[in-house]
């Protein structure tokens, strides 16, 4: 039996770069970062950069009821699954929704109600604790939260893989379609992770840049810390047709590995591995791969081990594809990236242009790629790869192509 | 404790107006459902600094209840 094609057919994506797939794109093409200082900077912490978002207010999207259960990573959730949604024509389509399903990772889940509550019992040394804490800050908030204020009532539930949680969140998304379960998912991610008790945590893991995020450069110092959600509507091919969706492109195929090694140190050998399966479950060859959306986190082990991965799986092909990283726009949104990172991909495939690496200095030695230095670039993308990987050596990469019936 | 204050707080709550609430106002009927419930005990808990016990919740269900129960409940 041939395997059901999946066509992505609507996007959402809340990040530093703003509200809504369109800001998000407009930005990301025109190579400006999001990542400026911390304004009102978050007290007792050295990490003072961040790629927040601007000018949001929650009362402008729910109402006092609902955000009562939404933390910070819901909201961001809601919003972007909503903006999904309506992209892809549903959100008057009642029965689709219904019977659609909902998979939403998160890195960090509902850390700004778990602090809360903590400062109050530690700090304050309250005795009683809100009872919405519980419901509010679980992992699996946010897709409880999209669930219901959406309608969804296919399967629902979190993923938690920390940076690659929104790929495999949406890798599984397409095993349900593929294996007949769904016929429109709901995928992505969201976290909001500027809160004190995580950047001090980030802080001691002595990544942070005091700098900016320069990914594969000589003089890069580590990751800027990002928020926000990314959510894509993944639809078989056969019901996308039927109903004449608007289709982005085509979600090939992906592959996943683990490098059982280390626990923050990624293994090109794994991430080598990850690729060759997305190739491999795709069908896309070598040679068709125009672009790769990097992990590119900026710290100093990520972009050689990924360099070297792309260059032992594509060999000299390695020296033609272009490879950008679009964290250096959006910064590390943690599991929020991966999904943020695979919109970026799918449009800049659709679109023919390449985002850039922004804040490009000069490449690293052991950094010898193609990597877009700050300007974005016009290119017809056949097709293109997605990669994020994960602490822990958890590797996904998402192969997309252009649709053609 | 007086019934405005507890009007208040169930509207607060609710998130309904407060001039809508009337002593044999039924929770039920300001859509307060068994989890606005435990956010609204634990509100009054917070607003007049008491301990409500949980045997008590199954005696509530309109706003004099909540006058009625909890005035005199021990801090």
């Amino acid at each position: 039996m041939m395997r059901r094609r999946i066509l992505i057919t609507g996007v959402g994506a809340v990040s530093g770069l703003g509200i809504g797939a369109d800001h998000f794109w407009d930005r990301l093409k025109a190579g400006k970062s999001a990542i400026q200082s911390l304004d009102p900077p978050i007290e007792d912490t050295k990490i003072a950069l961040g790629a927040r978002i601007p000018d949001y207010n929650p009362d402008h999207f729910f109402s006092p009821e609902e955000l009562s259960l939404l933390d910070r990573f819901s909201q961001l959730a809601v919003i972007a699954a909503r903006e999904a949604i309506s992209d892809a024509g549903l959100e008057d389509n009642g029965a689709v929704i219904e019977s659609a399903a909902a998979i939403i990772g998160s890195g960090c889940g509902g850390k700004h109600t778990d602090e809360d509550t903590y400062d109050q019992l530690y700090r304050q040394q309250k005795s009683r604790l809100h009872p919405l804490t519980i419901p509010r800050g679980m992992p699996s908030a946010a897709a409880c939260m999209v669930s219901m204020l959406l309608g969804i009532r296919g399967p629902s539930f979190a993923i938690a893989s920390a940076c690659a949680s929104g790929s495999h969140a949406i890798i599984q998304g397409c095993m349900m379609i593929q294996a007949g379960m769904a016929d429109v998912v709901l995928v992505g991610a969201s976290d909001a992770p500027f809160t004190l008790g995580l950047l001090k945590s980030w802080d001691a893991l002595r990544v942070a840049t005091k700098d900016t995020c320069r990914p594969f450069c000589a003089d890069r110092s580590g990751i800027v810390l990002g928020e926000g959600a990314g959510m894509l509507v993944l639809e078989s091919e056969r019901h996308a047709e039927h109903r004449g969706a608007r289709v982005y492109g085509e979600l090939a195929g992906f592959g996943m590995t683990s490098d059982a090694t280390h626990i923050t140190r990624p293994d090109s050998e794994g991430i080598a591995r990850a690729i060759e399966k997305a190739l491999e479950n795709s069908g896309v060859e070598h040679e068709e791969v125009d672009y790769i959306n990097a992990h590119g986190t900026a710290t100093l082990t990520n972009d050689v081990a990924e360099t070297a991965a792309i260059k032992q799986v594509f060999g000299d092909h390695a020296n033609r594809l272009a490879v950008s990283s679009t964290k250096s726009m959006h910064g590390h949104a943690l599991g929020a990236s991966s999904a943020l990172e695979l919109i970026a991909t799918i449009l800049a495939t659709q679109h023919g242009i390449i985002p850039p690496t922004a804040n490009f200095t000069v490449a690293d030695d052991l950094c010898d790629l193609d990597y877009v230095p700050n300007q974005s670039r016009s290119l017809e993308i056949h097709s293109a790869l997605s990669n994020s990987f994960a602490f822990g050596g958890l590797n996904t990469v998402i192969a997309v192509r252009q649709y053609s019936c | 404790m007086s019934f405005d204050q507890v009007a208040e707080i169930i509207a607060k709550t609710a998130h309904c107006n407060a001039a809508d609430i009337e002593p044999d106002t039924s929770l039920e009927a300001l859509g307060i459902d068994s989890l606005k419930a435990i956010t609204l005990l634990f509100e009054l808990e917070e607003a007049f600094d008491i301990e409500i016990p949980n045997e008590l919740i199954a005696q509530i269900s309109t706003v004099q209840d909540i006058l009625d129960r909890l005035d005199g409940v021990d801090s």
